[in-house]
């Protein structure tokens, strides 16, 4: 995985649970159901969450808890679904969320601008070729008709 | 018209590059197939039976003569000489080899023009009326409007994957020349009791395989507060409009699903978070882009000269009625230039009619030209005393067949000779019924006729005074006939007349349809009012006792 954030490639210093496992060290991404499941322990203890969210899920199931999370993992299930997009958009502009908001999933090179002027600050791609690609993306356009978040 | 500033020209510029180098990458195997598609598709490019489509935008209709002249030179150096307008104002071309698009898109960008969006499960261009600015009823000028609604949805980070395409039109009279009610949102413009302007907003109305009528969402939304509430409707569609069945994916069924009302709230509730925010329209925002549309500078003018060429020519006489139309201007008229002539698929024009057009423009109409619903195109500023030459002109490009409004000023589409979608021909169709019509097509009186050649609609037959719907049965190609679909102010979709009809059935069938009209028919009324006042069922009789 090659991870970009603001227009850099950089180290992930963050881990996606997988179901079953056991909780790293430090910076965990983890899913809703397991969230909602384990809310109290995992509060205590401390760590540094993240959530990972499908983009068709309705942020009413997990605005009250923002303030747990420093990242939102936002997955797509396929590059066309543009449900991401708004749920991102809405993060930022209605719950006013300013720490990280990653594109994870299916995501091209070519979508990494229109990614970034809705409020994702990291984009995951599956390959160093498509990290470098999406980098020069980025400058494609230098103007624009809508405001954009970041 | 509005002109592009250096913004607007490096946005353009900068689309045209980057597509060129999507291309370059889908020709090196860099991109899939399946990841190049709604590249291009967001580039107006399909791909079609025989080549690529290019899809290129005319906002709102309005074209200059300049920009005409382009689209010709396109026409002569990528494709077969002609190009082909279609019915929410822009232009096709049928031939254009995929590694010539980004020239071609340079080109356009040299005067101000781009295919973005005018595909895909996007935005599309904005359609207004094509009357705008010029027609007596007018509330206001849309055209504004429709500029600063390109603008906010040109190259929309958030609403450029939706789950389907989705369609914008918007009408400054109360009579609707726009077909607004069968677009994802349509557009009224309305004054409230101080004279402030704003929006009656109609949602959910398209066409295609579900033709559904729009409703009205809001009453009134001032003007200061359109994106806003645009923005508020595109994000909840985004959200819950269904993706898992691309039948099911456009606005209407999500409308129809959620209930309108529930609908309502979702979108207001949308609204309320973002009202007052960055997307409020200004005064001066809304003056910048009207300065662009203000009145052009019309002569004091009469019809004296007009009186004595009516006079004079029967056959001018006969084009000046059917083919022009009433201007605000005393001493001018809208006239309309036909692509429906006899000799050619309605809305295809070569690239030297186009030149032709655009000269006429530059001599009789402020160098300005409108494309129409119908497919055709409208020089819509002419001095009265200037008809008669510009009939001549025209008519020497085969271009003024009086049959406006008239039966063989007939929508269709491209069908089975170059649609890969199609179930059965139009073309062939459209030339039967213009055969038989086209002597009688003026006697006969105004009829919409509406062809489609497959049930996804884009020859509109579902709204059709007179509706043909291409039909598979086992291989062969067969035709469903709708009667009594309107495209005006209250918009209505046709009914079956009843089981489809064989190919070689169809003219014979339409004609049948025209004579029970013309037989039950009382003075001069019209189609619409014969059908409801005398029903289906003698129509139904003729057609199906004869065959
Ligand atoms: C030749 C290639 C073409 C193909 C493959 C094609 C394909 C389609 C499809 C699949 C739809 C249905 C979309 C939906 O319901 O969501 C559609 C709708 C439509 N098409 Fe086409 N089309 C073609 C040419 C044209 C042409 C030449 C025109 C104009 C004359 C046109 C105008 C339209 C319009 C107005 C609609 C209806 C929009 C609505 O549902 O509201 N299309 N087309
Ligand atoms: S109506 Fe059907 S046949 Fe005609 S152009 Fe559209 S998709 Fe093709």
């Amino acid at each position: 995985m090659t991870l970009i954030k603001n227009s850099e490639i950089v180290q992930d210093r963050w881990s996606v649970l997988e179901e079953g496992q056991a909780l790293q060290a430090d910076h965990n991404i983890i899913d809703l159901a397991y969230w909602n499941a384990n809310k109290s322990e995992l509060i205590a203890n401390k760590t540094s969450l993240g959530l990972l969210v499908q983009g068709d899920e309705s942020c009413d199931q997990f605005t009250d808890d923002l303030q747990h999370f420093e990242l939102i993992a936002i997955h797509f299930p396929t590059f066309v679904d543009g449900r991401g997009y708004s749920l991102a958009k809405t993060l930022r502009e209605k719950y006013s969320y300013t720490q990280e908001i990653r594109a994870v999933g299916d995501v091209l090179p070519d979508q990494a601008l229109y990614l970034t002027r809705v409020g994702f600050d990291a984009l995951e791609f599956s390959t160093k070729e498509a990290g470098l690609l999406a980098l020069e993306k980025l400058n494609e356009f230098s103007v624009f008709y809508q405001t954009a978040i970041n | 018209m509005y002109l592009y500033n250096e913004f607007d020209q490096t946005l353009v510029n900068e689309r045209v590059e980057q597509f060129r180098d999507q291309t370059t990458r889908f020709l090196n195997g860099d991109l899939t197939e399946e990841q190049f598609r709604p590249l291009r598709l967001m580039n107006g490019l399909y791909i079609q039976t025989h080549a690529p489509m290019l899809r290129v935008n005319i906002p709102y209709g309005l074209l200059s003569s300049k920009q005409l002249r382009m689209l010709a030179h396109i026409a002569h150096k990528y494709d077969k000489n002609y190009g082909h307008f279609t019915t929410r104002q822009n232009i096709q071309y049928n031939w254009p080899a995929l590694e010539q698009v980004p020239n071609i898109l340079a080109d356009l960008a040299s005067v101000q023009m781009h295919a973005i969006q005018s595909s895909g499960n996007c935005i599309r261009n904005t359609t207004s009326d094509p009357l705008a600015g010029v027609c007596k009823d007018e509330i206001e000028d849309p055209r504004p409007y429709c500029e600063i609604i390109r603008q906010w949805s040109t190259l929309h980070p958030e609403f450029s994957y939706l789950p389907r395409k989705f369609k914008i039109a918007v009408s400054g009279s109360p009579k609707d020349r726009a077909a607004t009610q069968v677009h994802d949102i349509g557009l009224h413009v309305k004054k409230d009791g101080d004279g402030q302007i704003g929006f009656e907003v109609l949602v959910g109305g398209g066409l295609g395989r579900t033709p559904v009528i729009g409703q009205t969402i809001a009453p009134f939304i001032a003007e200061k507060d359109l994106l806003s509430y645009l923005e508020a409707i595109l994000r909840t569609y985004n959200r819950f409009g269904r993706r898992d069945n691309k039948y099911k994916a456009r606005i209407k069924i999500l409308v129809r699903e959620t209930g309108l009302e529930t609908f309502k709230e979702q979108v207001e509730a949308e609204w309320a978070s973002i009202r007052d925010g960055q997307l409020t329209l200004t005064d001066d925002n809304i003056q910048r882009v009207k300065n662009y549309f203000t009145p052009l500078n019309y002569e004091t003018a009469n019809d004296e000269a007009l009186e004595q060429h009516l006079a004079n020519s029967g056959a001018f006489r006969q084009w000046f009625k059917q083919n022009t139309k009433e201007h605000k201007q005393p001493g001018y008229r809208v006239a309309f230039v036909s692509l429906k002539s006899p000799n050619c698929p309605p809305g295809d024009i070569t690239n030297v009619q186009m030149e032709q057009v655009a000269n006429m423009a530059d001599q009789f109409s402020f160098g300005q030209i409108r494309t129409t619903h119908d497919q055709n195109l409208a020089l819509t500023d002419v001095k009265s005393a200037d008809l008669y030459a510009l009939w001549q002109q025209l008519t020497e490009q085969d271009l003024a067949t009086a049959n406006i409004g008239t039966i063989t000023d007939m929508i269709c589409c491209p069908g089975l000779d170059f649609c890969s979608l199609a179930n059965a021909s139009s073309i062939d169709i459209a030339q039967g019924i213009t055969d038989r019509f086209t002597d009688s097509a003026i006697d006969t009186g105004n009829i919409s006729l509406k062809m489609s050649g497959c049930m996804n609609g884009c020859g509109h037959h579902s709204i059709g005074e007179i509706g043909i719907l291409g039909v598979d049965k086992k291989g062969e190609q067969w035709y469903q006939l709708t009667l009594g679909g309107s495209d005006s102010h209250q918009s209505k979709l046709g009914d079956r007349l009843g089981k489809a009809i064989a190919k070689d059935d169809v003219v014979d069938a339409i004609d049948d349809i025209v004579q029970v009209y013309k037989t039950n028919r009382t003075g001069d009324e019209d189609f619409a009012n014969t059908l409801q006042r005398i029903g289906l069922q003698p129509f139904k009789d003729k057609v199906y006792d004869a065959h």
